[in-house]
């Protein structure tokens, strides 16, 4: 799922300074998940802008509600608040629903409270880590699973490099390297023979090589289509 | 979605999540015959909300007050504590609490307007009284009629005194009448006045609650003796003062708590010998285990499975009883059917006998009426809709019903009233008798997990000074004892609840619940028959998807707020202080705010119930400072709770120091777990070390 | 078999233990102190000089420009490429420019990230790893370029560079194969050379050497000049794949500061004197004390 954490509040409140009646957004998908951005969060957010407009003397109206998801027009129908009455929706998703709410409420500004951090896993309580970096080619099949494009820091594809210590990455002593726990992996599975094949440099066209990506089921697109029709 | 699965829709059409608790109810609630709200009231006990939790208890029992005093308490018999450790005090702590608000202390719920109806009712027992009060409530007009010179029937002219002081009852009665229930006592129907001329004075409906007044009798030589009591008349004497003949040995017949009334009553008259004759076994005698063994701590001595068959009668004097054997009580259906060895008889030597084997009715309130009777003397009427034998004529309580409690005669009499108020609206009488679902008891393995806490001892009085006296028996909790023994209690049935829709299957709440009862399946789901309330879940949930049944933490700010605006600041800084009513050494505490000045205290269940976004709502309130005072580690009724607190706190300060408040102005305190002084000195500490306003 | 593209090249085929040096450009554009110390004490004494590419990803000038300026001195430079901070169009174009420019010898390496130096905030590129680096340049070599036509047909070059390509691999890290594996891949990619990391434990090392020695190309054993106890206790905490034995830490400290440039000659000189028999060249990484490589040659006995 998603993984995103808070901006910094000093950021949120720089960027509603102009408005006025504010309403905070909470998502009820992977944000909540990863308890940044849910319901909980977002009345937490509420409170803190109300408490600064008080502090600060500002003349700031704060109300928060949450919806399912902010990444599908359905969900729209259940907000109790209606983000037209704002002067700006502060979004608590990730940056798909600031994005994608904008486009349905084209006249009120959507405004981002997190930062979308990367597709990640639930570590353990209270701690997610990244295993995908979304880059439209999989190579997880002779990775043994651990995949080198998110977790190696250099996203290299051929081993590791000489920066691997102790098991670590040099980047972060925290961090495990990833091509070892992949050649552990496949050690373990039996199959080094694919870490012994060179892996040709990637083709950046499927990841961010050519700008926005999308997915179009054609035999949902065609049903839709002959409903509006009828 | 499952069933029984709730959605926020659901809870946003409720007034309160506290409507939740009648998803199911704890087993004390549900086995208590008015169905009380036991949780309710001793959770408002254990945040010493005396008042409410008094009105809490009146609110379905009348007699309170007799009820904390001499109710059977199957509350307390299917209380799920007992699957911990003990069942809760509950009919101490509610002994503790309505006596000590009296009748002052209560909140009288008078009806908007009372110009509905008449209605006499007959009897005013604990199921007259009980009819007479929901009437009134209702707005009907109900007058009392008693042949006695005091209102409370049984318990008020026969329950001996020293179970029940008399000015303790007339709380109860004082509490009814004051709800505009008219009293005509000293009257009796059927002699004074009929029920014909009741309905011919414009009561349109009567309500017969007239209760089984009389002991029956054993037809055998000597009955008819002056030293031949029955057990009630005996009672009723001794409770009115007036004389009793009665010898220096005395022989009890019967084995229910009657008996042991007259039997320990007798004791307490100065009698030298009293003896108990039954047809059961220890084990088989009807009176309460609690009743044997205080009796027989008195000096009362049992003698089992016998039956009288004679009363010798030599020069006018009784010398004794002759009693055979009994072979069996009950036949293989469980029902009363005695067999005797007639070839084994004794002679028991006494000179007094009271009769207590059971109870009849007085039929006198028929006298000149229509009312009819069936074959075997007993008023004619339709449990269904608690009607006679005469359109608007009810009856209820133990005229009709099996002799029981004076609890289930105010169930009955309520019954009653719900009855005559469909009668007079021109309503067919339907009663729905249905109740929401019992929750299950609670499982081994949550009971383990559970902090045992000892049961509060009530103190009572030795045995050696109490059969001198009519005076009471025992003590009630001191205050401090009652906050602790309500805080045994484990809120069944109001813990928490899962809003499917909006849960996220995050498992947070499976992480932080210290029981491990919440499942997360495709949505998470709280079995509410093993969660036990702490609140956990609610404040970590970060989709706000679990509520509590029995709290509603919406009602939690305008708490805040209420007492912030009642804590006298004078210029300071406006402290709120979020302290854990369950604090083990809270004995300090005397459930009464001992005002700091300035300082708003908020009692809560457990802290473990507060939120970040509470903690941050205190300040929005217009606290300038909070305190969080939570038990010690280890302290906390719930494992891992201050531990939990602890970081929220942290993590609200991060939030504040965000903001550009300091940080400081939000502190949590550990209490120490020492009995005694708490909670008052750790508050004027606090303040004390909070940033200067 | 092919001519040799470059002197370094010839001399490892001519089975001579050779020895490499190194110079790291400066920040700014004075780069001429540099060059001149390569000049004083490594021209001569070294068969090729390595110009390191934006070393410990710290911004500096580039490696081509100080690889151009050491073959004007008629010194033979290396030139590392590290994919770091160049996509394949960028690392292609350049390889190309080198070769124009006379550069001959180059040394593919993934590059250390940019979180390790002074402009952290930077986009690391990492396009190709080592082994892609390697692939293009053996591509470029054959006259084709890592992209295609419409019809995917390579692209043909107008004119093809040579170059004798070498790698790097880390001997003594605590999990070697791999490293090993990895550098097998290197190979199979193009790589005619190796250099290794710092190396200071003999022993270690010709326990690799014996497990590589399937691998067929020349090593030149890494050598990095310690310049106090300091700096090798930083190493062992802080660079991968590097340990410093403690005797060696303790030689360090136990020479007086005046004495620390002959200390560490002396230190690297024996190193490189212990393993001359496993290996087919050394390394030396000076660190700037390029005066200390004709010491270290002596102690190593090695004759310019
Ligand atoms: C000795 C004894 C001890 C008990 N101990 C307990 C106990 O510990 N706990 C407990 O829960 N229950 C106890 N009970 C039972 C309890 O008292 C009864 O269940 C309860 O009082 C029944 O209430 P009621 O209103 O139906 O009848 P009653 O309480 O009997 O009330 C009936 C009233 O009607 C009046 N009355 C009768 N006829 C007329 C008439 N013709 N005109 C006017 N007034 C009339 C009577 O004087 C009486 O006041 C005890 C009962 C007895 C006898
Ligand atoms: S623990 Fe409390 S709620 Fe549960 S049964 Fe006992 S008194 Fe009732
Ligand atoms: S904590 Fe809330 S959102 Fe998460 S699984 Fe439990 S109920 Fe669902
Ligand atoms: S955390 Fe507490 S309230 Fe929540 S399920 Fe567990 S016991 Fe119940």
């Amino acid at each position: 799922m998603i993984v995103a954490e808070r901006k910094p509040f000093d950021e949120i409140l720089e960027m509603l300074a102009p408005q006025k009646r504010v309403l905070v957004l909470a998502c009820g998908g992977c944000v909540t998940v990863c308890l940044t951005g849910g319901e909980k969060q977002a009345d937490e957010l509420a409170s803190q802008l109300r408490l600064a407009a008080r502090q600060k003397g500002m003349d700031l109206t704060i109300e928060s509600d949450s919806i399912t998801r902010q990444c599908d027009r359905e969900f729209i129908e259940n907000l109790k608040a209606d983000p037209g009455q704002y002067d700006a929706v502060l979004s608590m998703a990730c940056g798909v629903g600031v994005g994608f709410m904008s486009e349905l409420y084209p006249e009120t500004p959507f405004l981002p409270t997190l930062n979308t951090t990367f597709y990640g896993a639930n570590t353990a309580p209270g701690a997610w880590a990244e295993y995908c970096r979304g880059c439209g080619d999989c190579v997880l099949a002779w990775t043994g699973g651990i995949c080198p494009v998110a977790r190696c820091s250099k996203s290299l594809i051929n081993g590791t490099c000489g920066g691997t210590n102790d098991g670590k990455c040099e980047v972060d002593q925290e961090m495990d390297c990833a091509w070892l726990l992949i050649y552990k992996r496949l050690k373990e599975l039996g199959r080094l023979d694919e870490y012994r094949k060179i892996r040709p440099p990637r083709d950046h066209r499927t990841d961010r090589g050519r700008g926005v990506r999308r997915l179009v089921h054609e035999e949902m697109v065609e049903l839709e289509e002959e409903e509006s029709q009828a | 979605m499952r069933d029984g699965d709730l959605t926020s829709r659901d809870v946003a059409a409720l007034p309160s999540t506290c409507e939740l608790m009648e998803r199911e109810w704890s087993p004390c609630r549900h086995a208590c015959p008015v169905h009380a709200d036991v949780r309710g009231y001793i959770e408002a006990i254990a945040q010493g909300r005396w008042r409410d939790a008094t009105d809490l208890i009146r609110d379905n029992l009348p007699f309170a007050v007799v009820c904390g005093r001499i109710c059977h308490h199957p509350c307390e018999a299917n209380c799920r504590r007992r699957d911990v450790d003990d069942p809760l005090a509950i009919r101490e702590l509610k002994r503790f609490v309505v006596e000590l608000q009296g009748a002052e202390g209560a909140t009288v719920h008078k009806a908007a307007s009372q110009d509905k109806a008449r209605v006499a009712v007959v009897g005013a027992g604990p199921a007259g009284m009980s009819a007479a009060l929901d009437l009134a409530k209702m707005g009907y007009r109900p007058t009392v009629f008693e042949k006695f010179p005091v209102a409370g029937g049984i318990p008020a002219t026969t329950v001996p005194k020293y179970r029940l002081p008399r000015e303790a009852l007339q709380i109860d009665i004082d509490w009814i009448c004051a709800h505009g229930v008219e009293l005509a006592t000293g009257l009796e129907i059927g002699k004074d006045k009929t029920i014909d001329d009741l309905r011919a004075e414009g009561f349109e409906a009567v309500v017969v609650a007239t209760g089984l007044a009389k002991s029956r009798l054993l037809p055998m030589p000597g009955a008819d003796h002056p030293r031949v009591h029955p057990a009630l008349k005996f009672l009723t004497d001794v409770s009115f003062d007036h004389p009793v003949d009665l010898g220096q040995n005395v022989l009890v017949v019967g084995g229910g708590n009657v008996a042991v009334d007259a039997a320990r009553s007798a004791v307490r008259l100065g009698t030298g010998r009293v003896r108990m004759m039954c047809l059961e076994t220890l084990a088989e005698m009807p009176a309460y285990e609690w009743e044997q063994q205080e009796a027989q701590e008195e000096g009362i001595e049992f003698i089992h499975r016998r039956g009288p068959i004679e009363i010798l009668v030599r020069q006018g004097q009784i010398v004794g009883v002759k009693a055979r054997a009994v072979t069996r009580v009950f036949d293989e259906n469980e029902r009363f059917d005695p067999q005797y060895d007639d070839s084994d008889v004794i002679e028991l030597a006494c000179d007094t006998v009271i009769m207590a084997i059971g109870q009849a009715a007085d039929m006198g309130f028929v006298e000149g009426s229509s009312l009819r009777q069936d074959d075997r003397g007993r008023l004619v009427y339709d449990a269904a809709t608690q009607q006679a034998s005469l359109p608007g004529v009810f009856a209820c309580g133990e005229i009709v019903t099996p002799p029981g409690s004076a609890v289930e005669a105010c169930a009955s009499g309520q019954r009653a009233a719900v009855a005559v108020d469909l009668f007079l609206r021109g309503h067919q009488i339907r009663i729905d008798d249905s109740l929401p679902p019992e929750i299950d008891s609670i499982a081994e393995d949550t009971a383990e997990k559970v902090i045992n806490v000892s049961r509060e001892p009530v103190e009572a009085v030795p045995p050696q000074t109490r059969v001198k006296t009519f005076g009471p028996i025992d003590k009630t909790l001191a205050r401090e004892a009652a906050l602790r023994e309500s805080r045994r209690c484990m809120n069944c049935g109001a813990g928490a609840e899962v809003l499917v829709d909006k849960c996220a299957a995050c498992l947070t709440c499976l992480r932080v619940c210290p029981f491990d009862i919440p499942k997360v399946t495709d949505v998470a789901r709280i079995d509410s028959s093993l969660c036990q309330a702490c609140g956990m879940c609610i404040a970590e949930c970060p989709a706000g998807a679990i509520i509590a049944r029995g709290w509603d933490a919406r009602g939690l700010p305008a708490r805040t707020s209420a007492a912030l605006a009642s804590a006298a600041s004078d210029g300071h800084a406006k402290i709120v202080a979020f302290i854990c009513g369950h604090h083990a050494s809270a004995a300090d505490w005397r459930g009464e705010s001992e005002v700091v000045a300035g300082v708003a205290e908020v009692y809560l269940p457990s802290v473990a119930r507060l939120s970040v976004s509470d903690l941050l709502a205190a300040f929005e309130k217009g606290a300038d400072r909070v305190l969080v005072l939570a038990c010690h580690e280890g302290a906390d009724r719930y494992p891992q709770a201050t531990r939990r607190i602890s970081r929220r706190v942290d993590q609200a300060r991060q939030l504040l120091a965000e903001v550009g408040l300091d940080p400081d102005c939000l502190r949590m305190l550990e209490l120490p777990d020492e009995d005694g002084e708490a909670v008052h000195p750790a508050l004027v500490a606090a303040v004390e070390t909070l940033p200067a306003g | 078999m092919t001519l040799p593209v470059s002197r370094f090249q010839e001399a490892l085929e001519a089975g001579e233990f050779v020895v490499t040096g190194e110079i790291g450009p400066p920040k700014g554009t004075n780069v001429e102190p540099v060059i001149h110390e390569a000049e004083t004490y490594l021209k001569g004494n070294v068969v090729a000089v390595n110009v390191t590419d934006i070393q410990t990803a710290v911004m500096r000038t580039g490696s081509m420009v100080g690889c151009k300026l050491l073959l004007d001195r008629g010194i033979e430079p290396v030139f590392q490429m590290v994919t770091r901070d160049r996509n394949r169009l960028a690392l292609q174009s350049d390889l190309l420019s080198a070769h124009i420019l006379g550069i001959r010898n180059v040394l593919a390496l993934t590059g250390d990230h940019v979180a390790m130096g002074d402009h952290p905030q930077a986009k690391p590129v990492y396009d190709v790893d080592s082994v892609g680096l390697l692939q293009a340049i053996t591509g470029l070599e054959a006259g084709t370029d890592m992209g295609a036509d419409m019809k995917g047909n390579p692209n043909e070059l107008d004119g093809v560079p040579t170059f004798f390509k070498g790698c790097c691999v880390t001997p003594c890290t605590e999990v070697v194969e791999p490293q090993i594996i990895k550098l097998e891949k290197k190979v199979e990619a193009g790589a005619q050379f190796v250099q290794t990391q710092a190396v200071y434990d003999p022993a270690t090392f010709e326990t690799f050497m014996k497990n590589i020695d399937h691998v067929k190309i020349p090593v030149l054993v890494g050598i990095v000049v310690l310049k106090s106890a300091g700096m090798a206790k930083y190493m062992n905490r802080g660079v991968p794949g590097v340990q410093v034995p403690d005797a060696i830490i303790q030689r360090m400290a136990d020479a007086p500061k005046e004495d620390r440039k002959k200390v560490s000659a002396e230190i690297a000189g024996e190193l490189v004197r212990e393993m001359k028999p496993m290996c087919q060249g050394a390394h030396l990484m000076t660190l700037g004390w390029d005066d200390v490589v004709p010491d270290i040659l002596e102690h190593a006995e090695i004759k310019p």
